[in-house]
């Protein structure tokens, strides 16, 4: 590999994990269409080094949420149970399918996250009482208004089987899972959008790996590819996280919105 | 204590411990992961000039006898950083376990117990 291939790595990764955690998502959404698009990198590589891009980012978001108390531990490690059974699921399908196959699902999946984008921007600031007569009660403080927010879940059972799409998804995509479990905790089980999205991202790291080491045994992960990739995103991570605090904007959301689907056609008449 | 908890300040002690070192694991596990590949990448840049992929991928019991014998080659240290990474989820889940034990709250020890065994089997399956 040639330096400027090696820094095109770093840079690549660098770019799609501050634009994945301006808006809230994963690196992995923008990290794969780069390796695969501008890389050239066989789709199975490009999915191995994401979902180690994926630990990375979350476990280093998790440590984060985890002592600010955002994270509801125990809802989380109860729903990891379904998404690691739908990783592992995924991790072997997509071990069985190929590349050309994988890219036209990846492509289909970046269409429903452009729309669930715009979904989540018009409920960003739902901030109803939550319910606290549910399981697994919890509350976190608020930190723009210092206030403690008390919720419960409800109807565990609902985000049980979407965690297990979500779980499923990441294995088979290489991607977090987060774009679909969140609106369903919301949604499902009234829980607060800051609480799931938390508890969610916690739960990435485990459901990642728990795909990593099939990809790995079927010799997808290239050391010299991943590790700058994964070095790149997690620096980006953190650069992301610092402009998302500036900037709040609909417009940039928008714009990534219709630059995924644009990615998303080229990803599917590759 | 089980699913009573009602406010951060009315969170039992060993809550609070059980998150900090959950915190801790997975903190340690990235940066520490980030730093071996970073050191290997730097030696594999500077004893080359560039760097090259090794042809094959090197088996994890293979990383860990050049570690343990104190050969430190570039593609060992990246590897050992992205083995690291995978297995920080693996750590997190059993501090959690260990956590729960201590507060007694054995429906939980379970919890962690099954996630942890869908990942072991998940990982003895791929490597064997």
């Amino acid at each position: 590999m040639s330096t400027v291939s090696f820094f095109l790595l770093v840079l690549g990764g660098g770019i799609a994990g501050t634009i994945g955690a301006m808006l809230g998502l994963g690196g992995g959404v923008f990290l794969i269409p780069f390796l695969v698009l501008v890389f050239d990198l066989p789709m199975h590589q490009a999915i191995a080094t994401s979902i180690l891009a994926v630990i990375a980012t979350s476990s280093a978001g998790a440590a984060m949420n985890v002592e600010r108390q955002t994270v509801n531990i125990r809802l989380g490690m109860v729903l990891e149970i379904a998404t690691v059974i739908g990783a592992i699921a995924g991790g072997v399908t997509a071990n069985l399918l190929s590349g050309a196959v994988l890219s036209r699902i990846f492509a289909t999946l970046l269409l429903v996250v452009s729309f669930t984008m715009i979904w989540r921007l018009k409920h960003s600031g739902d901030t109803a009482p939550a319910s606290t007569d549910g399981a697994f009660r919890s509350s976190y403080k608020d930190e723009a208004t210092g206030t403690v927010v008390p919720y419960s879940a409800k109807r565990v059972p609902g985000v049980l089987l979407v965690s297990l799409i979500a779980g499923n998804i990441s294995g088979l995509l290489g991607v977090g899972g987060g774009i679909f479990k969140v609106p369903a905790m919301h949604i499902i089980s009234g829980i607060p959008i800051k609480a799931a999205t938390a508890t969610s991202n916690f739960m990435i790291g485990v459901t990642a790996a728990a795909s990593a080491f099939i990809y790995f045994a079927h010799g997808h992960l290239n050391p010299m590819i991943v590790s700058p990739a994964v070095l790149g995103v997690l620096g980006g991570s953190f650069v992301g996280i610092r402009i998302n605090r500036r900037i709040k904007g609909s417009f940039l959301t928008w714009i990534f919105a219709v630059v995924l689907l644009l990615v998303s056609l080229r990803m599917y008449w590759r | 204590m089980s699913a009573e908890t009602l406010t951060p300040e009315h969170k039992s002690d060993i809550d609070r411990v059980v998150e900090h070192w959950v915190g801790r694991v997975l903190r340690t596990g990235v940066w520490s992961s980030a730093g071996l590949m970073i050191v290997g990448l730097l030696l594999a840049w500077f004893s080359a000039g560039s760097i090259q992929p090794p042809s094959e991928n090197p088996a994890p019991g293979q990383v860990l006898r050049n570690m343990l014998s104190g050969s430190f080659d570039p593609v060992t240290l990246i590897f050992a950083g992205l083995l690291l990474l995978m297995l920080t989820p693996f750590v997190r889940v059993l501090t959690a376990a260990v956590g729960f034990a201590a507060e007694k709250d054995t429906p939980f020890v379970i919890v962690a117990l099954v996630v942890f065994a869908m990942l072991l089997a998940e990982l003895l399956f791929s490597l064997r």
